[in-house]
């Protein structure tokens, strides 16, 4: 049996009058890859957001590696270093080198040996593929190797989990395959991921999961082979078709 | 009446005076940016605290600083700290100082919320308190934006502070209107006295601009 990651229970999220999460529940287990999808709306991005605590639940429970976190009384600071995020447009620091993207946090909140931050955040940037582009600001690089940047500067805090909103939603498409490769080599190590895309190509090949999303509730799940081919409900059929 | 060689003449002969007034307002000027600096960023960091009390502070001062001409400013302070004992050098340092820091504030608030938000959560979704991820990721960014107006901002204090002389204080202004009285040359001295300012100005514009070159390299 492997170790539960995440768990949420009847999760719910507003934001004025509008409803974005009704009920929702989620297992996510250690070094599983579990992809969102769905219709704009449907609440995955909140539901991701609201895992790592950028937006604050209206009920229900999240648990973090068995610990149930209440963001009244737990340190959101200390969670969120163990739930990496990549968001959909980088937000790289653009005043920041790519080396100094990646060691920020790794120096500023955890207090490592500035040698030692930087010797990681070689390697890392090594493995995305970027060791060159360490000492250039980050509006010289493309989208694709900016968000492979954001991918190591998440990674250089050393997270349990990764969270991707849309990682390739606002790149060139010839860009869209390097960004994934990356992906997919971080599922082969192992990394427990919960991933919003409309790459179905993605989605089939490395996701344990999939979980198909609509009007804020989780509408149909299964392995991706089951999900694609014969999906039970109506709606999933629809979505599936009009994506394909 | 546009005599130059009368001008020339006296604005070498009157040097060593304007010396002791432009020393006087450049000291008036860099000490109430400085603390108006710093009280702008306080207030602004008030505005987008989302701290309502906080909010209402930050304001009624903008309000109050803003709704008020700088001259009945600067006589409110002198008359008030004068009774504590402090000069009227530091009055007027201080009334200037709150003048320009009400619009500083509006600045700094511009640029603060002009940086994108996604900032400010990359920061926070890598374990950043609110507070680092203010001062290492959006404070630097927002502060090279604020460089232009910020600029316009100190040109006016530079500019604002020859209202001190209201005040009995002898910076370049009063030089030039007692020295006009006492002769009856009051055009020559205002010309000479507006002179000092455009080479101030000029200076300071030049400065600025290479702040900013240098602030916006590399990227």
């Amino acid at each position: 049996m492997k170790r539960e990651m995440i768990r949420i229970e009847n999760l719910k999220k507003s934001f004025g009058d509008l409803e974005v999460l009704k009920e929702v529940n989620l297992h996510v287990n250690e070094s599983d890859v579990v992809v969102l999808i769905g219709a704009s709306g449907s609440g995955k991005s909140t539901l991701l957001r609201c895992i790592n605590f950028l937006e604050i639940k209206n009920g229900g429970k999240i648990v973090i590696e068995g610990e149930e976190i209440d963001p009244k009384t737990h340190n959101l600071n200390e969670v969120r270093q163990k739930v990496g995020m990549v968001f959909q447009h980088f937000n790289l620091f653009p005043h920041k080198t790519v080396l100094e993207n990646v060691m920020e946090a790794p120096i500023m909140v955890k207090n490592e040996d500035k040698k030692e931050a930087e010797k990681n955040a070689r390697n890392l940037l090594g493995k995305v593929g970027l060791s060159d582009k360490a000492d250039v600001y980050p509006a010289k690089l493309s989208g694709g190797q900016k968000q492979r940047v954001a991918i190591a500067r998440a990674l250089a805090m050393k997270p349990d989990i990764m969270l991707f909103d849309e990682p390739t939603s606002a790149l060139d498409p010839e860009l869209v395959g390097e960004v994934l490769a990356t992906m997919k080599e971080l599922a082969q190590e192992g990394m427990t991921m919960v991933v919003v895309t409309h790459e179905m190509g993605f989605a089939k090949e490395v996701a344990d999961e999939v979980v198909y999303m609509h009007d804020g509730q989780i509408w149909e799940r299964g392995i991706p082979s089951e999900l694609f081919n014969h999906p039970k409900e109506e709606r999933t059929k629809d979505f599936l078709s009009s994506i394909l | 009446m546009f005599d130059i060689a009368h001008i020339l003449d006296v604005l070498i002969e009157s040097y060593p005076l304007f010396m002791k007034g432009l020393w006087i307002t450049l000291k008036l000027t860099v000490i109430s940016i400085l603390i108006g600096t710093g009280i702008g960023l306080i207030f602004a960091l008030f505005k987008i605290s989302g701290i309502k009390v906080l909010n209402w502070i930050a304001n009624i001062y903008i309000a109050l600083i803003r709704g008020t001409p700088l001259i009945v400013q600067i006589f409110i302070f002198y008359f008030g700290l004068a009774e504590l004992g402090i000069s009227a050098f530091w009055s007027a340092a201080f009334g200037l100082a709150m003048h320009n820091g009400a619009y500083i504030a509006e600045i700094f608030r511009g640029s603060i919320q002009s940086v994108d938000k996604g900032q400010m959560e990359a920061g926070r979704s890598l374990g950043m308190p609110y507070g680092l991820t203010m001062r290492r990721i959006i404070l630097p960014q927002a502060f090279k934006r604020a460089l232009p107006p910020l600029g316009n901002q100190f040109i006016i204090g530079l500019k604002d502070s020859s209202l001190a002389s209201f005040i009995a204080l002898s910076e370049l202004f009063s030089i030039a209107t007692t020295q006009g009285s006492r002769t009856f040359d009051e055009m020559t001295y205002l010309i000479i006295v507006g002179l000092y300012y455009l080479v101030l100005v000029l200076l300071f514009t030049l400065l600025v601009n290479m702040l900013e070159k240098k602030l916006s390299a590399g990227e």
